[in-house]
């Protein structure tokens, strides 16, 4: 049996973090533009700290700035996919 | 009553059951805690010496600090027990050490090192679970903002029930 490391929380330690290499990482830390990007599923690394990121939330991208306490958390998880229900009188207004 | 670090423990349960009154021990870490104490399985609370409650206690305030397990090593096949007038004082006693003995047990080996080191009970566990959910809001995950609306966090149901998260699930917790 392989030892899994506790942060990758359940994950093979073999297998490493999934993660997407994003092509302009650099340019995006060095301009501050952001990375538009609808994968919600990757590891924020720490080589991504400080960077900005657009995240699909299904409807739309949501912005998502990196810090150093989000790393080894998803991307998708800053990005919310559902509104709280609020009631409105008319559906056209 | 025994009062171990604030807490009541019933006198007349199964020590083993007794000790998950305690906020973080459950019933494996009990069954550990009655091991490295020599708790026999059948002891109950009140049978308990005062040098076992005292142990207990000085063990569950620092985990971390504790003194190694004494050693027992295995009898052969040919030994012989000691006559049954010997004091229990001198069978207690922690066997001298030997050349042979293997090096002694590093932390970091998560195979060889002391299960027990690393428990957090009562205070400590609390703070810790506190922090893990405000370190959740802060940097402003859905696992924090579910915790902040008292709803569940992984993905059940909240069109009935929900009724436990929506006691527990509170940024400030305790």
């Amino acid at each position: 049996m392989r030892p899994s490391l506790a942060v990758l929380s359940g994950r093979s330690a073999w297998k490493g973090p999934y993660f997407v290499s994003f092509p302009n990482l650099r340019e995006a830390l060095q301009n501050n533009v952001p990375i538009k990007t609808q994968a919600r599923s990757c590891t924020i690394l720490p080589n991504f700290v400080g960077i900005k990121f657009q995240v699909h939330n299904g409807k739309e991208f949501i912005d998502v700035q990196v810090t150093q306490d989000m790393i080894g958390h998803k991307l998708g998880e800053f990005a919310h996919t559902k509104k709280r229900f609020t009631y409105r009188q008319t559906k056209n207004k | 009553m025994v009062h171990v670090l604030g807490v009541n423990i019933p006198d007349n349960q199964l020590a083993r059951f007794a000790l998950t009154h305690i906020y973080g021990i459950g019933p494996k870490v009990s069954q550990r805690l009655c091991a490295r104490l020599q708790v026999h399985d059948k002891c109950k609370i009140r049978d308990l010496t005062a040098s076992q409650v005292t142990s207990l206690t000085a063990f569950l305030s620092s985990p971390t600090t504790a003194p190694p397990l004494a050693r027992f090593p295995l009898a052969s096949p040919d030994y012989e027990p000691p006559p049954a007038d010997t004091p229990l004082a001198q069978l207690q006693q922690p066997v001298p050490p030997k050349s042979t003995r293997p090096p002694p047990r590093k932390a970091g080996n998560r195979f060889h090192a002391d299960p027990l080191i690393g428990l957090k009970i009562e205070t400590d566990l609390r703070r810790e679970v506190r922090e893990n959910i405000a370190h959740q809001r802060m940097i402003g995950s859905y696992v924090g903002r579910r915790h902040a609306m008292g709803l569940p966090v992984r993905g059940q149901n909240t069109q009935s029930n929900a009724k436990t998260a929506k006691k527990l699930n509170k940024l400030d917790r305790w």
